[in-house]
């Protein structure tokens, strides 16, 4: 019953919001639909009983992407986009040709087929689960997995991290004058 | 597990009173114990909120040598409930060139993750909304909702103070998040687990039972802590997004009314919240000294510890305020990046070691011997 409702509301919020992101015209209205579409996301989660998924959506994405992408719009301009309905020529701006129509159709048709072959196979009665677990919680189990099963990948995200945060310093260091 | 509120209830006989009450529908009566107890919950907060700007007054009027409100009530103590009634009797303006649906929504998003936060806060082992096994991170999560209302209230209101104000808040915020989550990584490292149970439980009630005195490393993350949370709740002496002397009042500049009620209403929960997570890391919690008992009369005692630790905490910050200067904003991002955050990586690789070379003992325990 509450699992139902958590549900059904974390997909409404999740839909309703991400066609508020395409919907808006102003850029700043749309980062704020794509923070209700990402708490939506966090809510699916919480749903299968990911609580740990789940906080780290919100605080990535809430905490960090969205805010970020705030800033980013409005240090490069943010609501003048609105008005300014032209392509990068300088050309009024339109949805493209008959070309870029026909690709995206087909890129369309072949996304669609492809949920349907994935989906095919679940409409069946899905035979009840009980998962069994020998952790107390999520955290340990993705703890015990991130430095057992999966240690490699996490080390090397790990140093991708660092080279990122020392390109960032590279990046930002006054340079000298000469 | 996850333990809630109404779980820990369930174990007294009058549930099986509340059941029968209710047809024995589980669900029905979890929802509404929830709702009530929430209720509850953020009523008292927020009076302690609104009692929070008149210890505000009379505790900076006290340092400064004057009476502060007195006229409202004994001792002025109605002074909030005055300051209530002429919030929401005045005008609601709009500035013209405002963004009007983002302009409603900013004190909202402020108000929403403060009250937010108040679900896993330990007041005592029964009276905590869900002991959440990610409860720290949830909290470390969620109110990071109040830095995006804080920057959309800057952006909304449109005007260059607002802006200003807005845009210093959420860098500050964000700066500030990071030592302040490497603190806290130390001490979910001492405790082994990220829900409060399992924190204030591993803790004991006197002093050197407590994390704060575990070892030289959790000391230092107390302080880092204390200092990134002043900073995250933008209070003096971090509190330039609202700089008066600069942007007028920064990012509610042009907040009115009850608008304007709900920023500092967010503010000064925050502050108790902040607290009360600096008392239940750090200073043992609600744990009582010396008894370990399981019965409901203790659940009043742990809460009365628990209130007294964090509003000493509330006190101290206030006292903070009134004494420090503000910092410049080159200063308060360099104390950030360039000492804050190598101290508490510092601390938390020195927590990580203590842990391994001392087989996880404290120092009361290697001076006292083990028990």
């Amino acid at each position: 019953m509450f699992l139902q409702f958590l549900f059904i509301s974390s997909a409404v919020l999740t839909v309703s919001c991400a066609l508020g992101v395409l919907m808006v015209k102003n850029i700043m209205h749309s980062c704020v639909f794509l923070l209700g579409s990402l708490m939506g996301i966090a809510g699916l989660y919480a749903t299968l009983g990911a609580d740990f998924v789940a906080i780290t959506q919100i605080m990535v994405y809430v905490g960090g992407v969205v805010i970020l992408m705030l800033f980013a719009v409005m240090l490069t301009g943010g609501n003048d986009f609105v008005s300014r309905a032209q392509n990068l020529l300088g050309l009024p701006a339109s949805m493209g040709n008959k070309w870029t129509y026909a690709i995206g159709l087909l890129v369309g048709v072949v996304f669609l087929l492809t949920n349907i072959q994935l989906i095919r196979g679940l409409t069946k009665a899905l035979p009840v689960k009980t998962i069994t677990n020998e952790f107390p919680s999520t955290v340990t189990q993705i703890g015990h997995l991130l430095v057992k099963d999966h240690v490699l990948a996490f080390e090397m995200s790990s140093v991708l991290l660092l080279g990122a945060l020392v390109g960032a310093a590279i990046i930002a260091r006054p340079r000298k004058q000469n | 597990m996850n333990q809630t509120v109404v779980s820990y209830l369930s174990q007294y006989e009058f549930y099986d009173f509340l059941l029968a009450l209710f047809r024995n529908n589980q669900g029905v009566l979890a929802f509404t114990l929830y709702l009530l107890l929430a209720l509850i919950i953020v009523g008292m907060c927020a009076t302690i909120g609104g009692l929070g700007t008149y210890a505000e007054r009379k505790i900076s009027a006290d340092l400064q040598a004057r009476i502060g409100p007195n006229r409202v009530g004994p001792y002025g103590l109605l002074q909030m409930l005055a300051d209530g009634v002429k919030m929401m009797t005045k005008e609601d303006i709009m500035p013209f060139t405002a963004d009007k649906k983002l302009f409603y929504l900013a004190p909202l998003l402020c108000l929403t993750g403060v009250f937010a936060t108040l679900a896993v806060l330990p007041f005592s082992s029964g009276f905590i909304m869900a002991d959440l096994n990610v409860g720290i991170f949830y909290l470390v999560a969620i109110s990071s909702l109040v830095g995006l209302g804080v920057f959309l209230g800057g952006y909304a209101s449109n005007s260059k103070w607002s802006m200003l104000g807005g845009m210093r808040g959420a860098s500050q915020i964000i700066s500030y998040e990071i030592p302040v989550t490497i603190s806290i990584l130390a001490i979910v490292l001492l405790a082994g687990g990220m829900g409060f149970g399992t924190i204030v439980g591993r803790q004991g009630g006197l002093p050197h039972e407590w994390f704060m005195f575990h070892n030289p490393f959790a000391f230092i993350a107390f302080f880092v802590y204390s200092v990134g949370a002043l900073a995250e709740t933008n209070r003096a002496p971090f509190d330039l997004p609202e700089a008066e002397s600069e942007l007028v009042s920064g990012y509610h500049t042009e907040y009115t009314g009850m608008r304007f009620g709900f920023f500092a209403l967010a503010e000064y929960i925050e502050v108790f919240v902040v607290c009360g997570v600096a008392a239940s890391l750090f200073l043992g919690g609600y744990n009582v000294p010396g008894i370990k008992l399981d019965i409901l009369p203790m659940q009043a005692a742990q809460f009365v510890i628990f209130m007294t630790k964090t509003l000493v905490l509330y006190y101290v910050v206030i006292w903070i305020r009134w004494t420090l200067p503000r910092l410049r904003v080159d200063q308060l991002m360099s104390v950030c990046w360039k000492y804050l955050t190598p101290i508490a990586i510092f601390n938390l690789m020195g927590c990580a070691i203590w842990m391994v070379v001392f087989n996880g003992k404290s120092i009361a325990e290697l001076v006292l011997g083990s028990h």
